[in-house]
């Protein structure tokens, strides 16, 4: 869904509303239509065979999702004890749904995807980035690092 | 209409299961009068729906269907052997035309018309026996147009062309008649409630007409057509008037009306002798009862309203056609003119899928199911009032208080699986027909025999049964069974007999294919192993490691590949289906006796019993069904491999022992010495290979509802689904047999051991 947003959007310069969270130092942003709800950091399940981003299986009302350490998947030193460490819960096109462990959510923003600057690899989990108010933020292509969460070989 | 038409599929799939009941009732030799005419009403609730939805196909060869099965009913002749051979291909066919009006695959015009043409046989046997108008029997059977085009709405296609099969009834000339035979037909309501068509009749005309040569001439009658605002969408308006060529007989147009003498008005005359007077008058009687709607007809009624139009009316039948579906299908759907419904309902049909999305409930299951719901929430508030008492005694009440309602829980738990569970019936009886059609492509004689049909599993296990059980009974055909000749020279019956049974046994359901065959060849079945690279040339293998030889991928000892099995894709595609429903598969066979499959499943696939565990800080759950037994190691039982890996010793028996979170990559190996004392798990796979787990503290039993896992998250080595704990949790359900199966693989990697590829 994220991805047509964006492509969709991208041709025809339209404002996506994101939702912006820091990962350490860096913040970055998911667009708000593919998060189905915030919630606080709970204890997880660990999983088998898990690649190191993945903190592992919670239940969500019946569903079972796992949950990953968007600091060790983006390679930022993480901040542990930080009581306002949230899992952010969305949904892929392919309807997969996984958290995202944050440091913080810290607002929403209005992104106007022609202000939007492409990284150079195609199959990175960064679409681009913005500058909102001298802020760089990263916008974050869901579906590649759900992709990799569900179609990963096990390493073993 | 799409809701009418999926229960009109829906009661279909009842009704030929009712249908494959009687006629295997009939075989058995039940020939009373109730079963036939269990069988009858099947055939005929069958064409009447499909009247009513404008499946042509579906009528015209289920009519015939009905005619032959009246003759049973009438007894104009006996359930013979044969004609319920028939009787039984012609159900076959019936069920591939419902599934082709399904949207499945066509039917083959030839099989339908092979059938029709059986079914038309037997008919005119019957007529014989009855001791004179065989063509009368004959044409009976004819008019419904069997051949395979389809007739729809366009003119083109109404036309009656020449049918492309040929009769074989021998040419039953009548006597030559000077004059025109003048038919009028004027059908009651009743005729359509009861899901015929005159459509059928028409078309039932035609074909004798062109029988005997000639042409028909069919002129509808509208006068009593009211205008759209008054029409009575479940009543008949219409009246036909039809002009046979000379050579018709008025017998054999009589025996057109046969079916539906009580339901319409019609006379035949001779054009010449009476011309046109008594079919007037006919024609009258007939419409004042329906006339009450046909106030004031708008000048195009009028137009059309004069008498019967003797214009030959070329191409007749769209006229007479066109309205008839419109007015059984507003029998169904008042309002909905607009769309002509076969159209449709072809479209409908093609976007439907086979799968059932409903189920039919027996009425008093859910009335238990809420009795106990009505009990919950009668104990929820007990416990809610409890737990504001403070003192000792509310407390005493308040822990009986949870534990009724634990016992209630599972209630409910068993209500819903019995809302869901449905008798293994409707796979057994398919297989009635693998077997059938199995028989007829080997050229054998084989009986098979249903036992336990009434057997109650959960509706998913039940559909994912057919594939497996298909498989197995090919096979029993195809490689069990051996042929008539072999037989007989073996002393045994020239009939070979296959008995397919369920039953429930400790909470599992036991299915099993008993045929009594020549067995397993043991010798052979090892050496082609051998052949084929699957065992080395020098294993030892017991019995029954050689029977499950079978399973491997890629074996086959079939010489040739048949159309039916050989490819040797079967057996380990059927031991893999078994398994991931959670089931085992057990052989036992004795050389020139037989074999016995049987298959062993749990009753359901949503709720488990598991064993709590922990190991490596999490909590899982073990499938209590693998675990063989709990024990505690003694260091001296502990042989360590050169490897690094342990195997223990258990009363004798060497197995693998598995440090569980080791295995799942949650901790470091233990070092040997810590694993004295520790707990171990004694687990079992499917194919009976054992090994010990060591985990670090047993916590509970208890019944888990299984989660999938995958559906948000890859495949885990190991781990077969998850569950939710009480505390809300996620907790693991391991995967035995894979954790079973890397162990053995692990520690027999040495050349002389041939384990390694039966638990694969």
């Amino acid at each position: 869904m994220t991805e047509q947003i964006e492509l969709k959007r991208a041709t025809d310069p339209k404002i996506v509303k994101m939702i912006v969270f820091a990962i350490g130092v860096q913040e970055y942003c998911i667009p708000i239509l593919s998060v189905r709800e915030i919630r606080g950091f709970e204890k997880t399940t660990t999983l088998p065979f898990a690649p190191p981003y993945v903190c592992g299986a919670i239940n969500l009302r019946g569903i079972i999702l796992t949950v990953i350490d968007l600091a060790i998947y983006l390679n930022v030193p993480p901040q542990p004890d930080n009581p306002r460490r949230v899992a952010v819960i969305v949904e892929s096109k392919d309807g997969v749904v996984c958290g995202l462990l944050v440091d913080r959510v810290i607002d929403m923003a209005d992104i106007d995807l022609k202000d939007v600057q492409a990284v150079s690899e195609e199959g990175s989990c960064l679409a681009g980035l913005v500058l909102v108010d001298d802020r760089m933020i990263g916008i974050l292509r869901l579906d590649t690092v759900v992709a990799q969460l569900v179609g990963d070989t096990v390493s073993e | 209409m799409d809701d009418i038409l999926q229960i009109f599929f829906q009661e279909c799939d009842e009704q030929l299961q009712e249908l494959e009941r009687g006629l295997s009732a009939l075989s058995d030799g039940e020939s009373e009068h109730e079963t036939v005419n269990a069988v009858f009403r099947a055939v005929h609730s069958i064409k009447g729906g499909a009247a009513s939805f404008g499946l042509d196909n579906l009528v015209r060869f289920s009519h015939v269907f009905e005619n032959s099965l009246d003759g049973l009913r009438s007894g104009r002749f006996a359930p013979t052997h044969d004609v319920v051979k028939t009787f039984l291909k012609a159900m076959d066919v019936l069920s591939d035309l419902v599934n082709e009006a399904r949207g499945g695959a066509a039917v083959d015009p030839a099989r339908v018309a092979e059938s029709h043409a059986e079914l038309a046989a037997i008919n005119s046997t019957g007529g014989d026996h009855d001791g004179g108008a065989s063509a009368a029997t004959t044409e009976d059977v004819i008019p419904v147009d069997f051949s395979p085009v389809p007739i729809d709405f366009e003119p083109v296609a109404a036309d009656f062309e020449p049918i492309p099969f040929d009769f074989d009834f021998g040419e039953e000339t009548p006597a030559p008649a000077a004059a025109a035979l003048r038919v009028t037909f004027h059908p009651h309501d009743a005729l359509y409630e009861r899901g015929d068509d005159a459509r059928n009749i028409l078309i039932g005309l035609a074909d004798i007409a062109r029988e005997c040569g000639g042409e028909i001439q069919i002129t509808c009658d509208w006068s009593a057509l009211p205008p759209l605002a008054d029409l009575v969408p479940d009543k008949s308006y219409l009246t036909w008037h039809i002009v046979l060529p000379p050579e018709v007989s008025e017998e054999s147009a009589n025996t057109v009306f046969d079916w539906v003498s009580e339901d319409c008005d019609f006379s035949i005359v001779r054009e010449s002798a009476e011309d046109e007077v008594p079919l007037e008058q006919d024609g009258e009687q007939a419409e004042p009862a329906e006339t009450e709607a046909a106030g004031a007809p708008p000048p195009e009624e009028e137009r059309t309203a004069e008498p019967p139009a003797p214009e030959p009316a070329l191409p007749p039948p769209v006229e007479a056609l066109l309205p008839m579906p419109v007015a059984a299908a507003l029998d169904l759907h008042p309002g909905s003119t607009t769309t002509p419904p076969p159209a449709t309902g072809a479209a409908q049909a093609a976007a439907r899928k086979p799968e059932q999305a409903s189920i039919r409930v027996d009425l008093h299951r859910i009335d238990d199911l809420m009795d106990l719901v009505g009990e919950l929430v009668i104990a929820q508030a007990a416990i809610e009032s409890l737990s504001r008492r403070t003192d000792a005694a509310g407390q005493h009440e308040l822990v009986q208080s949870i534990s009724s309602m634990q016992s209630l829980t599972r209630d409910i738990q068993d209500a819903v699986m019995a809302v869901r569970a449905q008798p293994v019936r409707a796979v057994f009886q398919r297989m009635q027909r693998v077997v059938r059609e199995a028989c007829s492509m080997t050229g054998k004689d084989i009986v098979l025999t249903l036992e336990g049909e009434d057997t109650e599993v959960d509706r998913t296990l039940v559909e994912k049964l057919t594939d497996p059980l298909t498989h197995m009974l090919r096979n029993a055909v195809d490689h069990g069974i051996e042929s008539t000749e072999a037989r007989i020279a073996a002393g045994k019956p020239a009939e070979g007999h296959i008995v397919l049974s369920a039953e429930h046994r400790s909470g599992r359901i036991l299915i099993t294919i008993k045929d009594d065959g020549a067995g397993i060849n043991r010798q052979r079945v090892f050496d082609t192993a051998v052949k084929r690279g699957i065992i080395p040339p020098n294993a030892v293998l017991s019995d029954d490691e050689i029977n499950n030889l079978i399973f491997m991928p890629g074996f086959s000892t079939a010489a040739t590949i048949s159309n039916l099995s050989g490819r040797g894709v079967g057996m380990d595609v059927v031991k893999q289906a078994i398994q991931s429903l959670g089931g085992r598969i057990t052989i036992s066979s004795t050389p020139g006796k037989g074999t016995i499959f049987g298959f062993s499943l749990p009753l359901t696939l949503a709720i488990l019993d598991g064993m709590l565990i922990a190991a490596g800080g999490s909590t899982m759950v073990i499938p209590i069904s693998s675990v063989i037994e709990t024990m505690i190691v003694k260091q001296s039982d502990i042989y360590a491999l050169p490897d690094g890996s342990n195997v223990i010793s258990i009363r004798g028996d060497c197995m693998p022992l598995i440090p569980l979170a080791t295995a799942l990559k949650l901790s470091d190996a233990p070092s040997r010495d810590s694993l004295d004392a520790s707990i171990i798990l004694v687990v079992e796979n499917e194919s009976g290979a054992r090994a010990a787990l060591i985990v670090d503290e047993i916590r509970d039993q208890t019944q888990v509802v299984i989660k999938s896992i995958e559906s948000n998250y890859r495949q885990i080595f190991g781990v077969s689904a998850a569950t939710i704990l009480g505390d809300g949790s996620v907790s693991l359900i391991l995967d035995v047999s894979a954790l079973v199966a890397s162990a053995i693989g692990h520690i027999d990697s040495k050349p002389s051991n041939t384990r390694p590829e039966l638990a694969a």
